[in-house]
Formats: structure tokens, sequence, C-alpha cells
């Protein structure tokens, strides 16, 4: 019999926590769950899961306490939980080294992608296999050439600008994963830069013009309204 | 109501009563001279300084610029306009009468304008509760229906174990789409309460209005698969100062009505264009358009909700239309509704630059 992977859902909400580990049990994972901070932590240290999904309202600790103390010492994925209207928390989260977040209310398949895309991240240790191997990242009809820092639909060359290309091959890198825009922006334009959420934003749309058909309608590079920006995740 | 005042709310600090203070006394001074050197007369003194005391009582905050007028004016009288001029005659017998009147009339217009000003505040005040429970009972109505079906699908299922599972199933997916239908309800209040009060800021930064009608219109298909929907933007791109999450939320509400209450919509066209200083987003639907006696004044706020039972199984739209609407007037834009030959287009236009000045009030800038 295969070993199952394992995921923790920290999740004082028993309804909620429950269905959750329905969902993941029906769908081949061993789900456990913890009702407070501190029983998590032990969870963690006893059980060693290979997922946390972690509710960021707790009785008991803040949510990104958690985060903190376990970003020190592992880089075990985290899916953060949040409400709607607490975007800024989740771009806290993220920024604190959580791998992504859904959105509460969530439905059953947007719960299980996150899931796949963060165990399959852990896997693959540093990013992605196709560019260690390869330097090249494929999702769909597009593909970003590492070597020749170049991006092709359908084969050809989209001639992007230079900061246009580091930013798609930024999220390339991270594929399947919400990169906030504060990081996107540090990264391209180091940590002082002013401004910055405008030029990304006119960057990224003109990206959309130049890769995607309908810039309105992305096939490839999704906007979280109000945390940042993902790249579609190639099979 | 707070009948103990703290020591700030009776002397509160203010330049600008501190200048209509000095504006007034300066004022009065002035024409006291004035009087006196075109004509001589006297006496006349007191009463304009009976008039200075109201006027600066009525203007300022609190107790405390009238009383200090009274002091300043007694001292004026007295030492300027009372032989001896320029100097203190505290012999006088009239000068006890003239700083206890005017001490009188401080108190009385301080006290008559703290009360006048507290009424306004308790009818604002009474009128925000009014519009909350207007809100509240029309919610409450909203949320009373799906919550009864999904406790009956439920308890269906539980208390009878011998239906078939296409019975089960038909009441478990009654069950999830009201309870989806909640979750949305609830999505507009608590962008209610991010709008907050009438005056309160919103934070707005300049977002691509792409990127959030993608957002909006791919949360859609997800639920409401079998809705064509199709999108178009302008080749340039529009940087809209707006908070993304109400403004996606408006969205969401259009396209969903355009999708339930247009009754048989199968085709839904989005669209954003530059139109002058602004960017203007249409939704247009091919359904049965809206009701001509809905028409005028539907994103009125006093308008009552059309309630529930009309019998037809729709659902009120006041809840959606009303946040379309608060949402749209706090960033300083304009809604607008109307039928088209078929189906009906809802519109709004958002500014693409920041005012300069705010607008004092965001309903005012509303047509209907």
């Amino acid at each position: 019999m295969q070993i199952r992977e394992k995921v923790l859902v920290i999740e004082d909400e028993k309804t909620i926590a429950q269905f959750i580990a329905a969902i993941l049990s029906g769908s081949g994972y061993e789900a456990l769950q913890a009702r407070t901070g501190s029983e998590a932590l032990s969870m963690i240290s006893s059980h060693c899961p290979d997922l946390v999904i972690l509710d960021l309202g707790l009785p008991d600790m803040d949510g990104m306490d958690i985060l903190r103390q376990l970003r020190s010492w592992s880089s075990l994925p985290v899916v953060v939980v949040s409400a709607r209207s607490h975007e800024r928390d989740k771009v806290t989260a993220l920024d604190l080294g959580a791998d992504d977040y859904l959105t509460k209310p969530f439905g059953t398949d947007e719960l299980l992608a996150r899931v796949r895309t963060a165990i399959r991240h852990t896997r693959t240790a540093s990013g992605n296999d196709e560019i260690a191997q390869k330097g090249t990242y494929t999702v769909g009809e597009m593909m970003i050439d590492y070597n020749k820092h170049q991006v092709l639909v359908r084969g050809e060359n989209v001639k992007l600008t230079l900061s246009e290309f580091r930013i798609v091959a930024l999220l390339g890198k991270h594929a399947g994963k919400v990169l906030t825009y504060d990081f996107i922006i540090k990264e391209l334009w180091g940590p002082r830069a002013g401004g910055g959420n405008q030029i990304l934003r006119v960057n990224m749309a003109n990206i959309r013009r130049k890769i995607e058909k309908n810039p309105a309608e992305p096939e490839y590079l999704f906007t979280e309204v109000g945390v940042g920006y993902r790249l579609a995740e190639g099979d | 109501m707070h009948s103990k005042k703290s020591f700030t709310d009776l002397f509160p600090f203010s330049r600008r009563d501190l200048l209509v203070t000095a504006g007034i006394l300066a004022c009065t001074i002035a024409l006291c001279i004035f009087i006196r050197m075109a004509g001589g007369l006297e006496g006349f003194t007191s009463p304009v300084f009976v008039l200075a005391v109201l006027l600066i009582s009525r203007l300022t905050t609190g107790y405390f610029y009238g009383l200090l007028s009274v002091v300043l004016g007694v001292v004026c009288v007295n030492f300027i306009f009372t032989r001896p001029y320029w100097a203190f005659n505290l012999t006088n017998p009239g000068y006890p009468i003239t700083f206890f009147i005017l001490l009188m009339v401080s108190i009385v217009t301080c006290s008559l304008t703290a009360q006048a000003k507290q009424q306004a505040h308790l009818l604002a005040e009474n009128e925000r509760v009014k519009m909350r429970a207007n809100l509240l009972r029309s919610v409450s109505h909203d949320i009373r229906t799906p919550l009864t079906s999904i406790v009956g699908s439920t308890s269906a299922i539980l208390e009878n174990p011998n239906l078939s599972q296409a019975e089960q199933r038909a009441l478990l997916e009654n069950a999830r789409e009201e309870a989806q239908w909640l979750i949305r309800v609830v999505e507009n209040l608590l962008s209610v309460t991010r709008i907050g009060d009438a005056q309160a800021q919103i934070t707005k930064e300049p977002e691509a209005a792409e990127e959030v009608l993608g957002g909006a219109v791919q949360k859609f298909r997800r639920r409401f698969p079998n809705i064509t929907v199709t999108v178009s933007v302008p080749e340039e791109v529009l940087l809209v100062p707006m908070d993304p999450i109400l403004i996606e939320q408006v969205l969401s509400n259009l396209l969903e009505n355009a999708a339930v209450h247009g009754g048989t919509t199968t085709r839904i066209q989005l669209s954003l264009e530059r139109e002058d200083g602004f960017a203007r987003v249409c939704v247009r639907d091919n359904g049965q358009g809206i009701p001509q006696k809905e028409l005028p004044g539907l994103f009125d706020e006093t308008r009552k909700p059309t309630s529930a039972s009309h019998g037809d199984g729709k659902r009120n739209m006041g809840l959606g239309l009303s946040v379309c609407r608060a949402v749209v007037g706090a960033h300083g834009g304009t809604m607008e509704a109307k039928n088209l030959e078929e189906g009906a287009e809802f519109s709004f236009r958002l500014p693409l630059y920041e005012e300069v000045h705010e607008d004092a009030d965001p309903g005012k800038s509303l047509s209907n």
C-alpha cells in the first residue's frame, strides 16, 4: 500500500476542520487535525506532516506567530486560510513564508488544487524541475527560455522588454504560487524602489498584451486581486 | 448622553474659534472707534459689545471663547470707550451691570448653541440608526429563506434514511446553492462595513482595471458555467485609483444580477473603455430587462427593497445594487442603468485621476 501524504489541518472551528479533513481523506491524503496553536506545534514536531493548512484566526495564538515559529526551523509547506476582507493578512502571511492561501469560503477544487501545488513544490526542492534540467519552463503554449531570455508563445518570440522578462521569469520560477506585489517589486527593483506598484501594473498589462489572447481573460498570468500575481502551473 | 463633560469639552482649543473671536472683537472695536470719531456719541458701546459676545458665543464651540469675549469686551468698554478714555475706571456704577449682561448673553447663547448642535447630532444619529435598521430588516428577511431551506433539506436527509440517492442529491444541491447565496449576501455586507460611515475614506491605489474585471469574470464563470461572458478592454492600460476588492464586489454583483434577474440571460458582455477623465465599465445582458416600474430610483438608498415574496422566486436585488451604488459613490463615480432592445445595461464610471478636493457628498454625484 502506498504511503499517504499527511496534511495537518489547524483550525479551531470543528465543522470546518471536519469538512476539510473529509475532503482530504476522500482524495487520498491522511488528514490530522489540531484545534489550537500549541497543539498544532507539538503535532508538527511529533507527526512530521507533509503540509500544514493553517487558519489565521486561532483562539490561543496568532496564526502569524505559528507561521513565524515554524519558519524559524522548517520549510514545511503552509497554506493559510483567511477571510476575504483581510487581504492584508494574506499578504503578510505570504511575506512571512506561507506557500499559498485560501480565502474563506473556498470550494473543494480550490482546496485540493492548493494542496497539490504546495506539496509538489517541496518535492522539486528549489523551484522547478524543468528549469533546473533544461533551463526552460513550459505551460500550455507558452515557454520561458531562461538561457536566451525569451518567452515563446506557440513557438514565437513575443519580444518582452528586460523588465517584462524578469517579471515573467520570476513568476515562472515559482509557478503555481502567488507572489505578492511587494515581493516582485523587491526582487526586481530592490528594497527601496518607490512607486513600484504602478510600474508593476503597467508592465504586467503590457506582458499580458504580448502573451495572452485577451488581457482581461488571462490563461497564464493570473491576478489575485489585492494580493499579487500567479503564473499558471504546467503539468 | 454624557452629562459630565471633560475639561477639553468645555474649553476646547481651536485655531478657527480663536480667529473668529479675534476677528469679531477687532471689528467691534473698529466699529466703536469709528462711531465715536464720527459723532462723539457715548453709551452705544455696550449694546455693540453685547452683539459681539452673542456672535462669538454662537459661532464658536463650547463656553470658552464666549466667556473670553465677555472679559475682553468688559475691559474694552471700560478701558477704551468709557471716560476717562484709555484708563480703567472701576468706580463707574454701570460697569458691573455691563459685565453681568455680557456674561448672561454669553452663557445663554453658548448653551443654546450647544443644544442645537446636539439636536442636529441626535437627528443624524437617528437617521443612521433608522437606515441600519432598514438594512438589517431587509437582510434578515433575505437570510431567513435560504436558512430555512438549508435546515429543511439537511434534516430531510438525516431523518429519512429511505430517500433515494437522487432525492438526497437534489436536497443537498439545494442546500449548497442556498448556502452559496448566503455567502454572497455576507460578502456584500462586509463591503458595506468596509466603506463604513458616509464620510470614511476608502484606501485607493491605482490598479489596472482589466485585472479586476478579469478577477470578477473568473469567479463568475465558476458560479454560472452556462452563461457566456465576453470581456473587452482597450489596448491602452487604464490605471484607476480604487479599492480593488470593493470594485470586484461591484462587478460580481452586476454580473450576478444580470444572470439572476435577467431571467433568461444566456450572454453577458463586459466592457471597459475610457470616457473623458473616466473609466467606464459596462455590463450588458440579453435577459428580460429591468421592469419599467423599478427603473426610476433603482440606485436610491431610501428605496424599499422589493420583497422576495413576489412569488416569482427571484430574490431582492436591493442589497447588491445599493452596495454597488455606495462603492461607486465612495470612489467619486456614477452609476447608470437602462434597458436595451434586448436585455439590460448597467454601467458605472470611475474617475481616472484622484480628485484634488474631496467630494463632500458622494451620493450627490449619482445620476439615476
